[in-house]
């Protein structure tokens, strides 16, 4: 029987399984919640006939939507001590995940990561231990480099790049290939202001959904 | 930038990192190449093992970090190498250009290494003019990806580009480093190549080396196979998805398998595409340009139907040709972009939906064109008949992918659902499993009832 279950659970969106992991990411979500999923049948859960079915599928969306977006949208830097470090707009609980995807590509290093949304510093070293401060990222990133000796291999790949790709982002438009109903949808409202997005982007286009995780004025 | 070296008693123009990344990135912004493609997934082995110091991850892909106004996504660095080129081909972008600019490998790598640090890329795409000779450029290509590799330790997403006429042994080479090659064709036959790239012999210089490809890769990973057997320790790949679907959908098909151990549909099509090889995981892929010869649809459908049996081609890629000023083909036509949609339709029903090409024929137009409009609708006219429907309680899983908006996930869902007994019993069921109905309703029986036409409200 559970076997089957199982097989079947990815027939349609989110299994029980999965949500009852995920769900307490939520920044909204609470005990009684979690309870009321417990206690519910998994194909009630899974048709979004019903009203609470749709709001947990719609609080599991909002968890990987953000998570993705912040994933696409996250610009780091890498000082010459092997320090990466941005800021992030994470308002789920769902910064495991977010460091995880970095330390998979950058293992030799150490990740700091500014949620601006909590003001909160949250850190995975070489060993994948996770730690969290409240302390800025400017003076947290100074303090764990002062620790760390200054690597040539780092120091050969990090400088500022933001015109790099300021110069390679604005090379690649094609002109007779421009699609704005799709740019519309992907480009966000404060895309003008991000590196490698400067000219070449209409200001009108916007797409306000997007927003939250571009604009990271702290 | 203008220097005197007064060693040489001569002035030298340089030409700065920035300026270079401008002119070759315009020049390669042509090139196309799946640019959220993956090279393996996490139950795969990594080519590079998984030492701390290595750098970058293939796995996660499919994230687009930035989109051009065009709305393409850029996930991948695909700026040329150089733009010195000895070829003068009709539709190039490289013919017009005034600079001729190279970067070295070293100022490449770095450049790349710099903006991956950043989160603005996923990984790399490498292509090229031909400075002097093939093998010298691609030589220069091979070493930015060495040092890639290992001085910079880089083991992410690398898609090389081959170029025509390049030596078996650097392609060996490029094998052991890159996770997709690609080889341009760009036309369907060796005449309509001699139309636009006179220089290129279709046969030696592109034919035979998408051959070699193939004949590299499965030496390699069938001894891969055999010694990674032999070592219990080292398990190899756990099945992979398409693996596992394969297995639990038995699809009625002489399947046979080839010399190299590979099991192929009757088609000669390989049966499973991602088949989580050690090396090259991503397979070979090529790009043809549209409409800058006199090739019809047919003739790339055809092509592309030998490709996908001959050298297990993993896709191939569409570029509507563009008169770009101060080329011989200036004043020609640019291809509409509605056409290479349509071929990107086909391709898809011919690679995924292992529709027979024999079909296909049938629904072109008299000049061996794609007719208007989606060309699985036309194929589903042809194969239901007017008033043919099918009911997706009792449809066979071929059946059901003939259907215009059932795909692969939603026919595999139906028959999976009628496996453990469960019926679909109205539309809604049908819409919640992922079917589009608007373009599947007039196809369906759904538990007796019909869409209805408009025949219905004639007067009697």
């Amino acid at each position: 029987m559970i076997k089957n279950q199982k097989n079947y659970s990815r027939l349609f969106g989110f299994s029980k399984e999965e949500m009852l992991t995920n769900l307490p990411r939520h920044s909204q979500c609470n005990p009684n919640l979690l309870l009321k999923v417990q206690n519910t049948s998994e194909s009630i859960l899974k048709n979004n006939g019903s009203q609470f079915a749709r709001k947990i599928n719609r609080m599991l969306h909002e968890i990987f939507r953000e998570l993705e977006r912040n994933r696409q949208f996250t610009r780091t830097n890498l000082n010459n001590h092997g320090v990466l470090y941005g800021k992030i707009t994470l308002s789920h609980q769902s910064e495991d995940q977010l460091l995880k995807y970095f330390h998979n590509r950058f293992p030799n290093c150490f990740i700091c990561l500014f949620n601006t949304i909590k003001n909160e510093t949250i850190t995975m070293n070489e060993k994948a231990k996770i730690q969290k401060f409240q302390v800025s990222l400017n003076k947290f990133v100074q303090n764990i480099s002062r620790n760390r000796p200054i690597t040539p291999y780092f120091e050969d790949i990090s400088m500022n790049n933001e015109e790099i790709f300021q110069e390679f982002y604005s090379s690649q438009f094609i002109a007779s290939r421009e699609n704005r109903k799709y740019f519309k949808k992907m480009i966000p409202k404060y895309a003008m202001e991000m590196p490698g997005m400067k000219g070449g982007v209409e200001y009108k286009f916007r797409n306000n959904q997007l927003d939250k995780y571009i604009n990271k004025k702290n | 930038m203008i220097i005197y070296c007064k060693k040489l008693k001569i002035y030298l123009i340089v030409v700065s990192t920035l300026e270079k990344i401008r002119i070759l990135g315009e020049n390669g912004k042509y090139d196309i190449c799946a640019s959220t493609s993956s090279s393996r997934s996490e139950s795969a082995p990594n080519l590079f093992g998984n030492s701390v110091n290595w750098i970058g991850s293939t796995i996660s892909a499919g994230v687009c970090h930035s989109y051009a106004p065009d709305g393409r996504c850029i996930s991948l660095f695909k700026v040329l190498f150089t733009n010195k080129c000895i070829y003068d081909c009709k539709y190039c972008f490289t013919n017009v250009c005034k600079k001729r600019v190279s970067f070295t490998p070293e100022e490449y790598a770095r450049t790349f290494m710099k903006l991956y640090s950043m989160n603005v890329l996923e990984g790399l795409f490498i292509s090229s003019g031909i400075c002097g000779d093939a093998d010298e450029t691609t030589k220069q290509m091979l070493e930015t990806v060495k040092l890639l590799r290992f001085k910079y330790n880089f083991r992410g997403y690398i898609h090389f580009k081959c170029l025509p006429g390049t030596s078996y042994y650097l392609l060996k080479e490029a094998v052991q480093l890159a996770d997709r090659i690609s080889v341009n064709l760009e036309a369907p036959t060796k005449e309509i190549l001699a139309e636009i790239a006179e220089q290129k012999n279709y046969n030696t210089d592109i034919i035979k080396r998408q051959r070699w490809l193939k004949e590299i890769r499965n030496k390699h990973n069938t001894k891969a196979r055999k010694i990674m057997d032999e070592q219990k320790d080292n398990q190899f790949p756990k099945q992979s998805k398409s693996e596992k679907n394969s297995q639990k959908i038995k699809i009625e098909e002489d399947e046979w398998t080839d010399e190299w151990g590979i099991t192929r549909r009757s088609t000669g099509y390989k049966k499973i595409r991602w088949d989580g090889a050690p090396i090259l995981n991503s397979g070979q892929t090529t790009q043809m340009v549209l409409g800058a010869g006199s090739e019809t649809d047919f003739d790339i459908l055809k092509r592309l139907d030998w490709a996908y049996r001959e050298i297990d081609l993993r896709r191939g890629y569409f570029s509507a040709f563009t008169p770009i000023k101060g080329t011989p083909l200036e004043r020609k036509q640019a291809t509409p972009l509605e056409r290479e949609h349509r071929l990107y339709q086909t391709d898809w029903l011919l690679r995924l939906y292992h529709f027979p090409i024999k079909e296909i024929k049938e629904i072109l137009t008299v000049d061996e064109n794609l007719p208007k409009g989606d060309p699985k609708l036309h194929l589903a006219r042809n194969y239901f008949g007017e008033n043919g429907k099918i009911d997706p309680n009792k449809a066979t899983y071929k059946d059901l992918l003939r259907v215009p908006g059932i795909g692969l996930t939603s026919a595999r869902r139906i028959i999976q659902l009628r496996r453990d007994n469960l019926i679909v019993k109205s539309r809604a069921q049908l819409h919640s499993i992922g079917v589009i109905l608007k373009r599947a309703d007039p196809f369906l029986r759904i538990n007796g009832h019909v869409q209805k036409t408009l025949d219905v409200f004639k007067p009697i």
